[in-house]
C-alpha cells in the first residue's frame, strides 16, 4: 500500500487548486434552473474549457487531456472543496462524449464532440419516462422511420437540464414487436426541433431542476442514430458503464458535511450531548469507511479493472450515507431547521435545505437504492432473479 | 496511489486461509465448544509457516511484516473462527515486545520463542475483565495504571470463567506488578497496544462477517419456499446487499487503519477507532442477517453458524466497543484535532 501521489499528480492538484481559487465565482451563480442562471453556468463551462479542464479523461485526439482516473478524482475533490458551481455539461462530458467515442461514426464525433467539450452544446439524457423508471426497458416513446428521418412521438421525464439544454441523447422504441430490449434505439435529438415541448418541473425544494419533454411528430435525421437501429440497449449499457467507471462521489463531500455538523452542534450548544455526539461520530466513521472504499475502488480502476456491478455498492454506500447525514443535520438543527435566522452562526438555511433535499433525491436518481440492492444481490452475490 | 495488497500479501492471505481450513476446520472449533482439549499441533503449524512471528524481525526468526500483513491474517482468522490466541500473540504482544526490544532485555528472547512457536501470549488491556487463554500462555501482557507489564507464566494466577463462545476461553487474572515487570514506553506504548488490538479485532470481525455473508448467501440460494429459492425474494436480497456493502467498506476502513499504523500516519489513532467501530457495526448487521435468514436451522447447536455468531458477539465488545470508539472519535472531532 502506498497512498502518496506522484509528482505529476501533485502538480496537477496544485494547478487545479490555484485555478479554482482564482476563478470560482465568489458569489454563487444564480440557479441553473433559470434561463439567466443556466447561461451563467454555461459561461463557467466555457471558462473551464479554455483553462483545459474539460474532458479530463478523454483521449487527446478528441480534445481531452488523456488523464487517468486518479487525476479525475483529484479534480473532483478540489472542485468540491473550492465550492465550484454545478456542472451543467456533466451528462455530455461523462456520458454522451465517451459513448460517441465508442459507437459514433467519424461524422457524428466531429459534429458533436467539440460542442460537448466547449459547453456550446449542453446535453440532457432522455431515458426515463412516466411508465419507465426503474424498469427502463418498458419505455414507449416511439420512433418510426420515414425516408431519411425518424419521426418521434412520446414523452421523457425527470430530464435534468431539459428546460435549457440544446440536445438530448434518448432511448426510443423502433420495433414494438421485438422483445423489450431488442426494439430500442439510441438517438441524438436536437431539442430545438419542431414538435419538442419542454415543461419544467418544480422540485419539492422549489428549484426548477428537471423537466418533462414531449415529442409530437419530431423529425430526427436517421443519421443521428448512435450505433445500430434496434441495438440501443447495448449502447445505453455502455453509457451507464461510463457512469460507473467514473470516480465515486468524492469522499471529501461527506467528510466536509460531518465537520459542518460538528460546527453546528457547537453552535447549538449540543456538543455535550452524548446521544448526538455518538451519532455524529457514527456519521464520521461512515464517511471514513466510504473514503477507504473509494480509494480501493480508485486503485482498481487505475489498474484497468472493470468495476461493473460493484459500482452499485458504491452508489448505495454514498447515497444512503448522505441520507443519514441529512437526517442527523435536521436533528442537530432542531426546530431551527425550519427557519431562516439571519446572523445565525449556522450556515445559511438555503445550503442546509438544498443539501438535505438533495440527499433525499440521491437515493432515487441514477438507479434507486432498491434497484442498486437488486444489482448487488444478483450480480455481486449471485442470488437468483426474482 | 496504491490502496491494494501486494502480491506477497495476497499469497499470505492464501497461505493463512489454507492453513486454517486444514488445521482448524469448523469440526475442530466445535470440539472445543463441546469441551474438547486443545491441540498444540495447531499452534505449531501456525508458527511453522511464520504466522506467529508475522510482526517479528527476521533477525529474531520472524517474517518481518507490519500491521498490514497482520490485518490480512486477522481477516482469515476471523473467517475460520480460529480458536487460538493469534490476535493476542501476533498482533498485540509481539509488536509491543518489538517496540520494547531496544530497552528491555527480556523482549528479544521472547520474540524468538514466539516466532519459533515455543511461546504463546495473551493480553489484558485497559479495563478488560478477562484474558483469552490465560491459563495456557507463557506470557501475559498487562496494562495497569497506564503502563504495560510483562509477566511470565507462574507470575500470575488465573481462574476460568465460562464464556459463551466456548472456543474462546476466558480467564480472570490475578497479578502483582513491579518495576521488574514493567515494560518501557509508558502510556504511549499502552495506547499503541490498544490501537493495534482494536485494528486486529476489526480485521477478525470483518473476516467473521465475510464468512457469515458467504454462508447465508449460499443457504438462501438453496433453500426453497413457495416453490422458489428464498434468495430470489427482494426482502432477502436487499438485506444481504446492504450487509455486504457495509462489510466491504469496513474491510477497506480496517486496511486503511492498519496502513496508518504501519506508516506512522498522523491519523493512525483515529483510524483505528473508525475501523473497530465500523467493523463492529457491520459484523453485528451480518450476524443478525445470518441468523434471521437461516431461520430455525441457524438456531440449532448442530448447525455451524453459531460458531461465527458467538465469536462475532464476543469480539464486538472486545478491545473497545463501537460506542467506546465513537466516544473517542467524538472527542477528537470536538477538540478540532481532526482535519476537515
Amino acid at each position: 500500500m502506498d497512498l502518496t501521489y506522484t509528482p505529476e499528480e501533485e502538480a496537477f492538484r496544485t494547478e487545479v487548486r490555484e485555478w479554482l481559487r482564482a476563478n470560482v465565482p465568489s458569489r454563487p451563480l444564480p440557479s441553473a434552473g433559470t434561463k439567466e442562471g443556466f447561461e451563467a453556468h454555461r459561461e463557467w463551462e466555457r471558462s473551464m474549457h479554455r483553462a483545459g479542464f474539460a474532458g479530463l479523461r478523454w483521449p487527446v485526439e478528441y480534445g481531452g487531456r488523456g488523464l487517468g482516473v486518479v487525476m479525475q478524482a483529484i479534480f473532483e475533490e478540489e472542485y468540491f472543496l473550492a465550492g465550484g458551481p454545478e456542472r451543467v455539461t456533466s451528462l455530455g462530458q461523462r456520458l454522451m462524449g465517451p459513448t460517441l467515442m465508442v459507437y459514433g461514426t467519424e461524422e457524428q464525433k466531429k459534429r458533436w464532440i467539440p460542442g460537448i467539450l466547449s459547453g456550446e452544446e449542453v446535453w440532457s439524457q432522455g431515458f426515463s419516462e412516466p411508465d419507465a423508471g426503474s424498469d427502463l426497458a418498458g419505455l414507449k416513446t416511439r420512433a418510426v422511420r420515414e425516408g431519411d428521418d425518424f419521426v418521434i412521438n412520446g414523452q421523457k421525464i425527470w430530464t435534468s437540464y431539459g428546460t435549457f439544454a440544446d440536445w438530448m441523447f434518448a432511448l426510443v422504441r423502433t420495433d414494438p414487436e421485438a422483445p423489450r430490449h431488442a426494439g430500442i434505439t439510441f438517438i441524438a435529438l436536437d431539442l430545438r426541433s419542431e414538435g419538442v415541448e419542454v415543461s419544467p418541473l418544480v422540485q419539492l425544494d422549489g428549484h426548477s431542476g428537471f423537466a418533462q419533454v414531449f415529442f409530437t411528430d419530431v423529425r430526427v435525421p436517421a443519421a443521428h442514430v448512435i450505433g445500430e437501429v434496434n441495438h440501443g440497449w447495448e449502447v445505453a449499457m455502455t453509457t451507464l458503464g461510463f457512469e460507473r467507471d467514473a470516480p465515486s462521489a468524492s469522499p471529501a463531500i461527506y467528510l466536509k458535511y460531518v465537520h459542518d455538523l460538528v460546527d453546528a452542534t457547537k453552535a447549538r450548544g449540543l456538543d455535550g450531548d452524548a446521544a448526538i455526539m455518538d451519532r455524529i461520530a457514527a456519521a464520521y466513521t461512515d464517511a471514513r469507511a466510504y473514503q477507504a472504499h473509494a480509494l480501493r475502488t480508485l486503485t482498481r480502476q487505475a489498474r484497468g479493472d472493470a468495476i461493473g456491478a460493484e459500482a452499485s455498492m458504491t452508489k448505495l454506500l454514498w447515497s444512503e450515507m448522505g441520507s443519514r447525514i441529512g437526517e442527523l443535520t435536521r436533528a442537530v438543527l432542531g426546530e431551527h431547521a425550519e427557519t431562516d435566522h439571519s446572523g445565525d452562526p449556522l450556515s445559511p438555511r438555503e445550503r442546509w435545505h438544498s443539501r438535505y433535499w438533495f440527499s433525499r433525491a440521491a437515493t432515487i436518481y441514477a438507479g434507486t437504492s432498491e434497484i442498486q440492492r437488486n444489482i448487488v444481490a444478483e450480480r455481486v452475490l449471485g442470488l437468483p432473479k426474482g | 496511489m496504491q490502496f491494494a495488497f501486494t502480491a506477497e500479501q495476497d499469497a499470505l492471505r492464501e497461505l493463512a486461509r489454507d492453513l486454517f481450513e486444514k488445521e482448524s476446520p469448523p469440526s475442530r472449533v466445535r470440539e472445543l465448544f463441546d469441551g474438547g482439549e486443545r491441540d498444540a499441533g495447531v499452534w505449531r503449524a501456525i508458527a511453522g509457516v511464520g504466522l506467529a512471528g508475522l510482526a517479528i524481525p527476521e533477525s529474531l526468526g520472524g517474517t518481518g511484516g507490519d500491521e498490514v500483513d497482520v490485518a490480512v491474517v486477522m481477516e482469515e482468522a476471523g473467517r475460520a473462527a480460529l480458536p487460538e490466541p493469534l490476535l493476542e500473540t501476533a498482533a498485540i504482544v509481539a509488536p509491543v515486545l518489538r517496540d520494547a526490544a531496544a530497552d528491555d532485555d527480556r523482549a528479544g528472547s521472547w520474540l524468538s520463542q514466539i516466532a519459533a512457536g515455543e511461546a504463546i501470549a495473551t493480553a489484558l488491556l485497559g479495563d478488560a475483565p478477562f484474558a483469552v487463554d490465560a491459563e495456557i500462555v507463557d506470557l501475559l501482557l498487562l496494562e495497569r495504571d497506564g503502563e504495560l507489564h510483562l509477566l511470565e507464566r507462574g507470575a500470575f494466577t488465573t481462574e476460568a470463567v465460562e464464556s459463551e463462545d466456548r472456543a474462546r476461553r476466558l480467564f480472570t487474572v490475578t497479578a502483582e506488578v513491579s518495576l521488574a515487570t514493567k515494560l518501557p514506553g509508558g502510556r504511549a506504548a499502552a495506547d499503541r497496544a490498544r490501537l493495534r488490538a482494536a485494528v486486529a479485532a476489526a480485521g477478525m470481525l470483518n473476516g467473521i462477517a465475510v464468512r457469515l455473508v458467504e454462508m447465508t448467501t449460499s443457504y438462501v440460494r438453496d433453500r426453497a419456499q413457495f416453490g422458489r429459492p428464498v434468495g430470489s425474494f427482494q426482502a432477502v436480497k436487499h438485506r444481504l446487499a446492504d450487509v455486504h456493502s457495509a462489510v466491504e467498506s469496513s474491510r477497506a476502513a480496517t486496511w486503511y487503519a492498519a496502513f496508518a499504523l504501519a506508516s506512522g500516519a498522523a491519523d493512525a489513532s483515529l483510524s483505528a477507532s473508525v475501523a473497530k467501530a465500523q467493523a463492529t457495526e457491520s459484523e453485528a448487521a451480518a450476524n443478525h442477517a445470518a441468523l434471521q435468514l437461516h431461520g430455525g436451522i441457524g438456531f440449532t447447536w448442530e448447525h455451524d453458524l453459531h460458531l461465527w455468531l458467538k465469536r462475532g458477539k464476543a469480539l464486538e465488545q472486545s478491545y473497545g466497543s463501537a460506542i467506546d470508539h465513537r466516544r473517542v472519535i467524538a472527542r477528537a472531532l470536538l477538540d478540532g484535532s481532526v482535519d476537515a
